[in-house]
C-alpha cells in the first residue's frame, strides 16, 4: 500500500508531455490571438461569450473545470476581471495557472495603458486605477500582445518555439498591412459621444475624439438630467455621432438621436459579438466592423 | 494507524512535488517586455486585499419583545440563552447593526492563499473565520485549513452580506443556526480532469456547532463530513450546480429546549440544487433548494438544573427549502419557502413519539435595490409559522449593506 503510494506521488513528478498546449482565455479577443499564434498546436477554449459584458461576468463551475485543464491561461488584466478571477484560479487547483507562474499571462503587461488615475475612489464609480482595460482596439498593443502570447507559448512548448514565431511574424505582417488599410478611413479628426470609455485607444490610435459619455461616470446608468446636459453639449458641439455597443445604451442614444438629429451607430464590443449565429470571426474581421462602421458616417 | 500513516507520507509528498513543480517554474524566464506592475506601488501589491462591509437593520415584528425571545421552534430548537441578553444571533425590535465585516486576503507565499474574516459588532470582534488554501498541490487536490466555512450544502458557503436574504433559511436556523456550520479543522477536495465539473471533499472538523454538535464539552475533532458537488452549463446563458454532503459528529447540546441538555450523536445529509440563468448584466434569474435530513439519537434530560435520570430521545427530522430571486436591471425580486419535518418528523423521547403540533413553515419576500456592485439596499418580510402552534411572527426588515475596499471575488 505504501509503496504503491510513493510510486504514485513519484509518477507525478514527470514533466508535462504535450499533444496540444491547452489555452484559456478570458476574453473572446485573446482567444482569437492565442489561435492566430497557437494554430493547430493548442487548443484554445474562451471563458466569457462575445455577448457577455466582460465587466460583469458570472463565475461557473465549468470556467473552474477548463482552468484545472489548462497548461496556460491569458488575461485582461488591468482589474477587469478582479471579479471573478481570482476565485476561479484558485478553484481550478491548477499549479500551472497560479500568480507568478509562467502559464499565468497577464497580457496588459505587454502594453502601456492610457488612463491611469492616482488618486481615486469609487464615489467616481468604477474607475479602473491602473489605467484603462480596453486596450484590445488598439493595433499597436495587440501586436505587442500576440509578442507576449508567443514568448509565453515558447516558454512553456519548448520544441515548438520556431513555429510560434513563424506563426507571429505572419500575424505581424498581416498587421502591418491592414493597419495601412485602417489608416485609409475617414475616421481622423471625428467627434462622437460614447457610452462607456471603450474606445480611448481606438480615438488615440486612429485620431479622433471622444467629447461626452452617456454613463455620467463608469458603471453608473445616466440620469434623465444627466442625458439633458448632453443633449445640450451635442446640440452645441454637433459630433458626427454617438457610439454604442450592442450590449448597453441603446435606449439613451435613441433618445439622444431623436433630440439632436445626430446618427447612433452600433459597433461591437469584442471579437464574435453581434455576429450572425454560427459564424465565427477572428481580432482582425472584428476590427474591420469597428473602423468599417466608424468610418462610413458622413 | 497504518493508514494515517501511509495518508501522512503521502501528503509529504505531494507537498514537496507541489514545491519541486513550483522551483521549476520559477526557472523559466517569464516572458520578455514585461511593463506595468514595475509601475505599480510596490507596497500595495504587498499588502492584502482589505475590505469591509457594513450591514445595518431596521426590524418590525408583530411579537412584543418578550415573546421574540422566548421563540422557539418547538421539538427543533430554542432560541433562548442564559449567558445573553437576548437570543443569540437574532434581530432586536427597531435598528440592528449586524457588523462591520473586516476580511483581508492575500498570498502568504506561492503555496498558501490567507483568508482572514473579523465581524466587528458592537458586542466585540470575533474571528469568525481564518483560514490557509493550498494553491500549488499537484493532481487537483487543494487543502483548507484553520476556521473555515464548511463544504456542507449549498447556502452554508455564503457569507452573510452575500446571502440573498437578511434571515438564513428555516432548515439552516433549525439544524445548523444562524451563522451555519463554521468549524475548526481540515477539508481535503479533489477537482478531477473529468469533462464535468466534479468537486468532492472530505472534512474533518471539531465539532463546536452549538446547535448541531457541542459547544466544547466535548473530546475533538469529533465531526467527520463529505460532499460531492457537480455542474454542467445547460446553454450558454444557464447553469445548474447538483451537490450531495454528509456530516456526522458527536453531540452535546443545550439547545433543544431551554435549560435542556442531550448527550449523544447527530448526522446531517443535504441535498442542494441550484440553477442559474444571466443572459446580460441586466437580468437574471437564480433558483435555489435544499433538503436536510438531520438523524439524532442521545440520552436527552429535559431540565438539567434539577438531577433526573436522563432519558433516550431519538430525532429524525428533515428541513426543506426553496428560494428564487429575479433581477432585472438595479431592482431584485426575492421569494423563498422553508418548511420543516415534510418527511420525517420524528421526536420520540423514550419510545414515545411526542406530537409538537402542526408543520412549522415559513413564507419570505424580498425587493433589492442595487445601485453598484458595492451596495444594496433590502426591504424583506417574513411570515413566520415556524412556532408551529405557538404565536405567528409577521416580520419587515429593510436593510443596508454596503462595501468598501477590494473589490470581492464572487464565487458561483
Amino acid at each position: 500500500m505504501l509503496r504503491l503510494l510513493c510510486i504514485l506521488s513519484l509518477l507525478l513528478l514527470a514533466g508535462p508531455v504535450y499533444a496540444k498546449v491547452n489555452i484559456v482565455a478570458t476574453l473572446p479577443w485573446i482567444g482569437s490571438l492565442a489561435k492566430d499564434i497557437g494554430r493547430d498546436r493548442v487548443e484554445v477554449s474562451v471563458l466569457v461569450r462575445p455577448s457577455h459584458d466582460p465587466h460583469y461576468v458570472e463565475a461557473r463551475p465549468s470556467m473552474i473545470l477548463a482552468l484545472r485543464k489548462t497548461h496556460i491561461l491569458l488575461y485582461n488584466g488591468l482589474d477587469l476581471e478582479a471579479g471573478y478571477l481570482q476565485v476561479l484560479v484558485e478553484s481550478s487547483r491548477n499549479p500551472r495557472v497560479q500568480p507568478g507562474m509562467p502559464g499565468n499571462v497577464d497580457c496588459s503587461r505587454f502594453i502601456e495603458a492610457i488612463g491611469k488615475e492616482e488618486n481615486v475612489d469609487r464615489a467616481m464609480g468604477d474607475i479602473h486605477p491602473l489605467g484603462n482595460p480596453h486596450y484590445h482596439f488598439s493595433p499597436d498593443n495587440i501586436l505587442r500582445v500576440a509578442e507576449g502570447i508567443a514568448t509565453a507559448l515558447a516558454g512553456i512548448d519548448v520544441q515548438n518555439g520556431a513555429y510560434y514565431k513563424a506563426n507571429l511574424d505572419a500575424f505581424r505582417k498581416r498587421l502591418k498591412k491592414k493597419q495601412k488599410e485602417w489608416f485609409k478611413l475617414p475616421v481622423r479628426g471625428k467627434r462622437f459621444i460614447a457610452f462607456h470609455r471603450l474606445f480611448e485607444y481606438l480615438a488615440r490610435d486612429f485620431g479622433f475624439e471622444i467629447i461626452g459619455y452617456i454613463e455620467p461616470r463608469p458603471g453608473i446608468p445616466p440620469s434623465t438630467a444627466h442625458l439633458q446636459r448632453l443633449a445640450g453639449l451635442i446640440e452645441q458641439e454637433n459630433p458626427d455621432a454617438i457610439l454604442i455597443t450592442t450590449n448597453y445604451g441603446r435606449r439613451e442614444a435613441r433618445w439622444l438621436s431623436q433630440r439632436t438629429g445626430v446618427k447612433t451607430i452600433v459597433v461591437p464590443h469584442e471579437v464574435g459579438a453581434a455576429m450572425p449565429k454560427g459564424s465565427t470571426e477572428d481580432w482582425f474581421g472584428f476590427m474591420d466592423r469597428v473602423l468599417g462602421a466608424i468610418g462610413e458616417i458622413k | 494507524m497504518k493508514t494515517a500513516l501511509a495518508l501522512l507520507i503521502t501528503l509529504a509528498i505531494l507537498v514537496s512535488t507541489a514545491f519541486a513543480r513550483s522551483q521549476e517554474g520559477r526557472d523559466v524566464p517569464a516572458a520578455a517586455g514585461l511593463k506595468g506592475p514595475g509601475k505599480r506601488k510596490a507596497l500595495n501589491i504587498m499588502n492584502p486585499a482589505i475590505s469591509l462591509v457594513l450591514d445595518t437593520f431596521y426590524y418590525s415584528t408583530s411579537l412584543s419583545a418578550d415573546e421574540l425571545e422566548a421563540r422557539e421552534i418547538p421539538g427543533y430548537r430554542t432560541f433562548h440563552e442564559e449567558d445573553h441578553g437576548h437570543a443569540h444571533g437574532e434581530a432586536e425590535k427597531g435598528f440592528n447593526l449586524r457588523n462591520a465585516e473586516l476580511s483581508f486576503l492575500a498570498p502568504a507565499d506561492p503555496y498558501f492563499n490567507i483568508y482572514i474574516t473579523i465581524p466587528v459588532s458592537e458586542t466585540g470582534t470575533e474571528l469568525e473565520e481564518a483560514y490557509f488554501v493550498t494553491t500549488s498541490l499537484p493532481a487537483g487536490l487543494q487543502i483548507k485549513g484553520g476556521k473555515f466555512r464548511s463544504g456542507f450544502g449549498r447556502f452554508n458557503a455564503f457569507h452573510q452580506h452575500a446571502r440573498n436574504f437578511v434571515d438564513p433559511p428555516l432548515p439552516y436556523r433549525a439544524f445548523l443556526g444562524d451563522e451555519g456550520l463554521i468549524e475548526k479543522g481540515i477539508q481535503v477536495t479533489y477537482l478531477p480532469e473529468l469533462p464535468v465539473y466534479t468537486l468532492m471533499g472530505m472534512e474533518v472538523l471539531q465539532g463546536s456547532n452549538e446547535v448541531l454538535f457541542s459547544d466544547g464539552t466535548k473530546d475533538g475533532p469529533h465531526a467527520y463530513g463529505g460532499f460531492v458537488k457537480t455542474s454542467v452549463d445547460l446553454t450558454e446563458q444557464s447553469t445548474i450546480l447538483f451537490g450531495v454532503s454528509v456530516v456526522y459528529g458527536n453531540t452535546k447540546t443545550s439547545s433543544i429546549e431551554h435549560d435542556s441538555e442531550l448527550d449523544g450523536n447527530s448526522t446531517i445529509y443535504g441535498a442542494e440544487f441550484t440553477y442559474k440563468w444571466k443572459p446580460s448584466r441586466d437580468r437574471s434569474l437564480i433558483f435555489q433548494g435544499e433538503y436536510m435530513l438531520r438523524d439524532q439519537t442521545g440520552d436527552y434530560t429535559e431540565d438539567a438544573t434539577v438531577p433526573t435520570p436522563p432519558e433516550r430521545l431519538e430525532r429524525s427530522q428533515d428541513g426543506l427549502y426553496l428560494q428564487a430571486l429575479y433581477q432585472s436591471g438595479r431592482w431584485r425580486a426575492g421569494a423563498r419557502y422553508g418548511v420543516l419535518g415534510i418527511l420525517e418528523d420524528d421526536f420520540i423521547l423514550s419510545g414515545t413519539p411526542k406530537d409538537l403540533g402542526s408543520t412549522p413553515y415559513r413564507v419570505t419576500g424580498s425587493l433589492e435595490f442595487v445601485p453598484t456592485e458595492f451596495s444594496l439596499i433590502r426591504l424583506q418580510y417574513n411570515h413566520d409559522r415556524s412556532a408551529r402552534g405557538g404565536k405567528e411572527n409577521n416580520e419587515l426588515f429593510l436593510q443596508f449593506i454596503l462595501s468598501i475596499g477590494a473589490h470581492g471575488a464572487h464565487t458561483f
